[in-house]
């Protein structure tokens, strides 16, 4: 057992956070979120220039063959300045290429993806924004040498600039709705689709996707047809770890604002900090932060080395949830006014504490996952 | 980073579990939570039984230098404290062993490691705290009960509290004021001594469930040798500070709770209410569920903590924050549980109670580690003051 970041993360994570801090200010947050677009063009060329879009994938692919447990270390780095645009969708929507890709399609998409040349997402939820296999009504039916996808997703992460998109379809119903879904690489400019962002709390770019009998190729049909729940689950459980890896590098930056504005601002004489009612809640944050780490950590560990996780991983999603909504709202608290306002820091991040809940599972849906994972009938 | 023990450490690991395992057919059925051993005659012997047994495989001086007897490192205390947690099996003296027998390698002369450290290892000698006073507890340095030089004694006069198992101690350690004129911090003394020495009046103070598992101890011109000091005379505070600052890693709180949590899911499983088993209540079901990840997440700050000590290096932060996080999942457990069980939760160990009545015992136990130890209120103060470097409260 050792708990500290190999020499090679620690460059990495050295890296990431100077890259980031000269090249991803709070400006560049405000600006890019107000934009049409959601990201930069231009800092995403430099991030793929370091790698990082390639990062997990295999070098055989142009990718830079490091683990998934590397990746989490990166993407505490982009948590903690909270970078926005389609890193996370791109790299997690990855995983199924990878995991379930023919060799063809791993040609064709892997090394454009390292290369930041082809922005990646997944459409999974509907409406109804339930994760399990019950939401997935959108339809795709065999024609000829193509499938034909009709319905409507929603929640799906920065679509109106994505080049592709790995939509999970109904291709069969019965009694078992996790039997009868297929996952396939849909072009996200094709015929018959229609993308439009909806305005969020964190300005995240979630789009609605209409698709229109929007024809798809049958080789771009991603694993087995009919059986592509289990890669939906192992995406799920992949995209929480990542997700929390993300929560856990602005919930330290929340942390550290705070106890830094406590020793700034002084009422009554003295630093706000000094006071026990404000220093037991900070301790508190401190202690969330903390113990979510390691839950992350170790999560991210048993992915990395291929152990099953799915209760480390539902566990680690469902605390963290809750952990990061009471720091950042606390957070807001202990900066008092000046923390609502939208010039202030800190409200950026209590407005994504909101949005990494709800992306890759919410609490109660985790909670159920390690309810059936410790025993319960 | 790599969560995985080495294969030598996996199997010491077992090593501890099978041991702990095969006691847990001679434990008393009456034995609930850790405290009970110090309220009921047959838990203590069974305690007493365990030591020795321990004692036989030279256990209670792990992670000591060789020169003093010890053997085994950091993380075969990690791993004996865990199968204990787990099996709920006694034989540690808590004071003795996890207390004094590191102060006393830190901070005693050789004289005094040569004498006081065998017994613990071989559990000849059970000791007591002899800590807070009634007008002296988080700010433990204004106490009062005073330990006067005469030649080469000390006679101590005062009053203690709080003194868990003081009852059945053979040896007890505490701070005494040595210099009533002193400043505060340099008129203490850290004292060992004979709890059959005339003049100690031991008192059970019963706790909400009238047994007592803590005393107050009465000291009336009681005559103690002068060399049965640790440290330098009136340097008393400096080992307080050396006592404080073991960093405990929790992984024992967090096993035992891994152990009721399989009991508990076993019990909902089995358990019909409305014609279904109460393991099919969604909110049931949530409620377990968030134990066990907050459960997961103590363990794995435990790990971070043993990582840490293994390595030696400080852990202060992290083991303050461990402390308040497990003590108070202890709580959160308990009360959970009370709410689940409804009304049969308020039954006490006899023919009606569901689990043992563990749970009426925990609701009730589980101050023993928010309180004790440092209140969890102190442990964010040393959060806040020593880690987050918040200004210190004056």
């Amino acid at each position: 057992m050792d708990l500290r970041f190999t020499e090679a993360q620690e460059i990495l994570r050295k890296m990431a956070r100077d890259f980031l801090a000269t090249e991803c200010p709070k400006s560049l947050v405000r600006e890019v979120e107000q934009s049409p677009k959601g990201y930069s063009p231009e800092l995403w060329r430099k991030m793929a220039e370091l790698g990082w879009m390639g990062l997990v994938i295999p070098e055989q692919y142009d990718g830079m063959g490091y683990t998934f447990q590397d990746l989490t270390v990166l993407v505490e780095e982009i948590g903690r300045n909270i970078l926005p645009g389609p890193f996370i969708c791109t790299v997690t929507s990855t995983f199924p290429v990878m995991e379930a890709g023919t060799e063809k399609q791993k040609r064709e998409f892997l090394p454009k993806i390292a290369k930041g040349d082809l922005i990646l997402t997944t459409a999974l939820l509907e409406a109804e924004g339930t994760l399990s296999a019950t939401g997935v009504t959108v339809s795709a039916n065999a024609r000829g040498d193509s499938f034909v996808i009709n319905g409507s997703k929603m929640f799906v992460e920065m679509a109106h600039v994505a080049d592709y998109m790995v939509c999970v379809a109904r291709t069969k119903s019965g009694a078992d709705p996790e039997k009868g879904v297929s996952l396939f690489l849909v072009d996200a400019k094709a015929p018959g689709i229609k993308c439009e962002v909806m305005p969020t709390i964190a300005d995240d770019k979630l789009c609605e996707v209409r698709f229109d009998n929007v024809s798809v190729p049958k080789d771009n049909l991603l694993g087995k047809l009919d059986e592509g729940w289990p890669i939906v689950k192992n995406f799920l459980r992949k995209g929480a770890i990542i997700k929390c890896a993300e929560s856990v590098g602005a919930m330290q930056v929340c942390v550290e604002m705070t106890v830094a504005y406590s020793k700034e601002r002084v009422q009554y004489d003295r630093p706000i900090g000094a006071f026990q009612a404000l220093q037991h809640i900070m301790a508190d944050m401190w202690t969330a932060m903390q113990t979510s780490r390691y839950l992350v950590y170790k999560a991210a560990w048993m992915e990395s080395v291929g152990m099953p996780c799915e209760k480390e991983a539902s566990m680690a999603k469902s605390f963290v949830n809750e952990a990061y909504k009471n720091i950042a709202k606390w957070a807001v608290r202990l900066h008092g006014a000046i923390g609502v306002t939208y010039d202030h820091d800190i409200s950026l991040y209590y407005r994504r504490s909101k949005s990494a809940d709800a992306a890759f599972g919410g609490t109660d849906f985790h909670r159920e996952i390690v309810a059936q994972q410790i025993g319960l009938v | 980073m790599d969560f995985e023990l080495t294969k030598e450490q996996q199997a010491r690991r077992q090593m501890f579990f099978d041991a702990c395992k095969a006691l847990e057919p001679k434990k008393p059925a009456t034995m609930i939570g850790t405290e009970t051993i110090f309220t009921l005659d047959e838990c203590w012997e069974f305690h007493l039984y365990c030591a020795k047994e321990f004692a036989k495989k030279n256990w209670l001086a792990l992670g000591w230098p060789p020169e003093y007897g010890g053997i085994g490192d950091a993380m075969d205390r990690v791993f004996f404290a865990e199968a204990r947690g787990y099996y709920g099996i006694p034989g540690v003296d808590v004071f003795g062993v996890g207390m004094l027998a590191p102060t006393l390698l830190a901070a005693a002369s050789e004289e005094i490691k040569r004498e006081f450290l065998p017994p613990i290892a071989k559990a000849e000698v059970m000791w007591c705290e002899l800590w807070s006073e009634p007008n002296a507890g988080s700010d433990l340095a204004v106490l009062s009960t005073t330990a006067i030089r005469k030649g080469d004694e000390y006679i101590i006069n005062g009053q203690k509290t709080w003194n868990t198992g003081a009852n059945r101690a053979d040896w007890g350690f505490g701070v005494f004021k040595t210099d009533p004129t002193g400043r505060k911090h340099h008129n203490l003394t850290f004292i060992l001594l004979d709890m059959k020495t005339p003049g100690i009046t031991v008192r059970p103070i019963p706790y909400m469930y009238r047994e007592s598992p803590f005393c107050e101890v009465y000291f009336d011109d009681v005559h103690v040798p002068a060399k049965n000091i640790v440290g330098q005379e009136n340097g008393g505070w400096a080992v307080v500070n050396v006592l404080a600052g073991f960093e405990r890693s929790g992984m024992g709180e967090v096993a035992a709770m891994d152990r009721i949590l399989e009991e508990v899911v076993k019990f909902l499983n089995e358990t019909n209410r409305g014609g279904k088993p109460l393991a099919k209540d969604p909110v049931i079901r949530n409620r377990i569920a968030q134990i066990a990840c907050e459960l997961e997440a103590a363990r794995t700050l435990s790990y971070r903590i043993a990582d840490l000590q293994n390595r030696n290096e400080m852990a202060l932060m992290d083991a303050s924050a461990a402390k308040v996080f497990y003590s108070e999942l202890g709580e959160r457990f308990a009360f959970t549980m009370m709410d689940i069980l409804g009304p049969s939760g308020l039954i006490k160990f006899s023919k009606w109670a569901p689990m043992q009545g563990h749970w009426e015992r925990a609701v009730q136990d589980c101050f023993v580690t928010t309180i004790s130890m440092g209140t969890n209120e102190i442990q964010r103060n040393i959060i806040a003051w020593y880690g987050l470097g918040l200004p210190r409260m004056k």
